[in-house]
């Protein structure tokens, strides 16, 4: 025997109460890898963003078009590429109601894909699909949890566009990089100009550029902003990355709420743990009072109660760390980033967040004995050993 | 009033004009009033006295427990009065044997390990450890429930364990209040007996604080204390 075998006899002393702590510890643990997990998946399209491409929509809000014309004039800006643009679309699959969200937009086939070089398709697909005015390429993941195939026709109701729209699946995309959402819908844009009324034809939602140098692209932008400055409708552009903030922006204060929330949990944590280890502490003063009287120092009794704490906040931050890779990486990160591929392209735990949290446990864990420690060596032997109970 | 059966040797206890006063609210409240008093090595003396006539308060300065608020305190040759509480925890490990009227065991601990505990302060390896708190065990006749917990173990057999607790580590000087105190007449003379071979086979110098005047009697030394005084 030692003085770890004391400790850890301690601790196992009341196994109820020290089990419902650990799990208490690993919930929390658990909802803060979550937590950070959501906020680092919504974030990691901004970083993974192409730095060679730029955005452009109205100068006032996304939800406003631009004129179709503006794109053939960014395309003769001087360092630009190639530009694609599209429109939101806002389809539901009448089949469930729309409760399977899914992103739907008409775009132009040809300059999508040479702006999105990370999307795969088969070149027959592609032909396929431009060559078929109602044809749309769809992502596998939305393929596969449709049972869509090439071929098949598909009546999706529009919301922002009413009415029952057919298409015909000409090519499933899959793609070179896991940020992108492999859950969305294109469409020919011309299918829905044409079915337009004369007054809401030739308008894109936005307009997406590949430059030839990405350490220009603030320079580019303020040449195409520029050129659009005294027209009717101006122009913002702005690199993909501070595009997808600027969309993010839009949800900061979730974003800030989902941050503070991860936090509480964790103090919240800490306050379950610091009042088991003051329990166990208020019930043991006649046994500190023994060990003070036979020899040891108000050191060894701190050393038990830290380590009781210590043990707890590790063990139960282990286990929430352990058991939030299959939780989240095959359960919700998998129907995340099935069913909501477009904020959650990649949701799974990430090593850093995974090893804060357990680090995050051990630290509040031992602050959680601090109060409950500091009390022991404060204590008087004499009226320790006179209490009972 | 002392009633001397036994007891000789020089002073293992010595206070000379000890006092101790606590304050309530920064009421003074003189517990201990000047008292001169002589335990020699070898000795078994008991502390008796009513409740609240300082026989506790005395005990616990003696086991270095307390420090006096006036006097001079010498135990085992050492002032113990003059010691801070780190070095007064030093000096009771090795010169110090307690034995509590409720035991005092640590209920997660096995008869074995309860017994091994002070040894942990020592450097000692593990085996020695074992060993020798297998012998104060032995000593106290529960060797073969070494691997009991406290729990399962009768109110005479904790106490024994406890008292093997208080040898293990070879103290000089074994203070016990009120050990017969939670137990039946039978266990109480078991403990009582095992007491007295503590103090004759092993020469262990005993003080004892009881209410109980059968304990009182196996005594060498009765010693009455009444409102802070050694009457």
């Amino acid at each position: 025997m030692n003085l770890t075998t004391v400790a850890v006899k301690n601790i196992a002393r009341n196994r109820g109460r020290t089990l419902l702590t650990i799990v208490g510890v690993t919930v929390a643990i658990l909802a803060f890898v979550l937590l950070r997990t959501l906020l680092w998946s919504w974030t990691a399209a901004i970083e993974q963003s192409a730095s060679d491409r730029i955005g452009v929509r109205h100068k006032v809000t996304f939800i406003m078009p631009l004129p179709k014309k503006y794109v053939d004039e960014i395309r003769q800006i001087p360092g630009v590429k190639a530009a694609a643009y599209a429109n939101w679309f806002g389809a539901k699959d009448p089949k469930d109601e729309g409760r399977d969200f899914f992103a739907t937009m008409a775009v132009e086939p040809e300059e999508l894909l040479t702006v999105y070089d990370e999307f795969l398709v088969k070149p027959a697909e592609v032909e396929a699909w431009k060559q078929n005015r109602r044809g749309a390429l769809v992502g596998d993941m939305l393929a596969k949890k449709k049972g869509w195939k090439i071929g098949d026709k598909v009546v999706l109701s529009g919301t922002i566009f009413p009415g029952e729209w057919q298409f015909e699946i000409s090519g499933i995309y899959t793609a070179k990089r896991a940020t992108v959402d492999r859950n969305s819908f294109y469409f020919q844009w011309k299918y829905l100009n044409e079915s337009l009324p004369p007054a809401r034809q030739d308008k894109v939602g936005w307009v997406s550029a590949r430059i030839g140098d990405a350490g220009r692209s603030a320079e580019i932008c303020r040449a195409i902003d520029a050129k659009f400055d005294d027209r009717d409708v101006q122009t913002l552009c702005m690199s993909e990355k501070a595009m997808q903030a600027s969309f993010m922006g839009m949800m900061s204060a979730i974003l800030k709420a989902i941050d503070i929330v991860s936090i509480v949990i964790l103090l919240i944590m800490m306050l379950v743990l610091g009042n088991t280890i003051a329990m166990g502490v208020r019930e043991r003063t006649t046994e500190y009072g023994t060990l003070r009287a036979i020899g040891f120092v108000p050191r060894h009794i701190v050393l038990f109660v830290v380590g009781e704490s210590l043990f707890t906040s590790a063990l139960g931050g282990a286990i929430g760390v352990a058991v939030a890779y299959p939780i989240v990486n095959l359960g919700i990160g998998r129907y995340l980033e099935e069913n909501w591929g477009q904020f959650f392209a990649i949701f799974r735990v990430q090593p850093p967040i995974a090893l804060a949290a357990f680090g995050l446990a051990l630290l509040l864990g031992g602050l959680a004995a601090i109060i409950p420690a500091y009390g022991t060596t404060r204590l008087n032997t004499v009226a320790a050993l006179r209490r009972i109970g | 009033m002392s009633e001397s059966k036994n007891g000789n040797g020089a002073a293992m206890i010595r206070l000379e004009k000890v006092g101790k006063t606590f304050y309530r609210s920064k009421e003074p409240l003189e517990v201990l009033k000047g008292i001169d008093l002589d335990i020699p090595e070898g000795a078994f003396e008991a502390l008796m006295g009513p409740s609240g006539s300082g026989k506790s308060t005395l005990l616990n300065l003696i086991a270095g427990l307390d420090q006096p608020s006036a006097g001079r305190l010498t135990v085992a040759g050492a002032d113990v009065g003059g010691m801070n509480e780190s070095e007064r925890a030093k000096w009771r490990a090795s010169n110090i044997g307690f034995v509590f009227q409720t035991y005092n065991l640590m209920p997660v601990l096995t008869a074995l390990e309860n017994v091994e505990l002070p040894l942990l302060l020592a450097k000692l390896p593990s085996a020695e450890r074992k060993k020798r708190a297998e012998i104060a065990l032995r000593v106290v006749g529960l060797d073969q429930r070494g691997d009991h917990l406290p729990r399962q173990l009768s109110g005479g057999q904790e106490q024994r364990v406890a008292i093997a607790r208080a040898i293990v580590a070879d103290p000089k000087i074994i203070v016990a209040d009120e050990p017969t105190g939670d137990l039946d007449r039978e266990s109480a003379n078991d403990i009582l007996n095992l007491l007295e071979k503590l103090n004759k086979e092993f020469n262990k110098t005993i003080v004892m604080v009881t209410h109980d005047p059968a304990a009182a009697e196996r005594a060498n030394i009765v010693r009455r204390l009444d409102k802070g005084n050694l009457v």
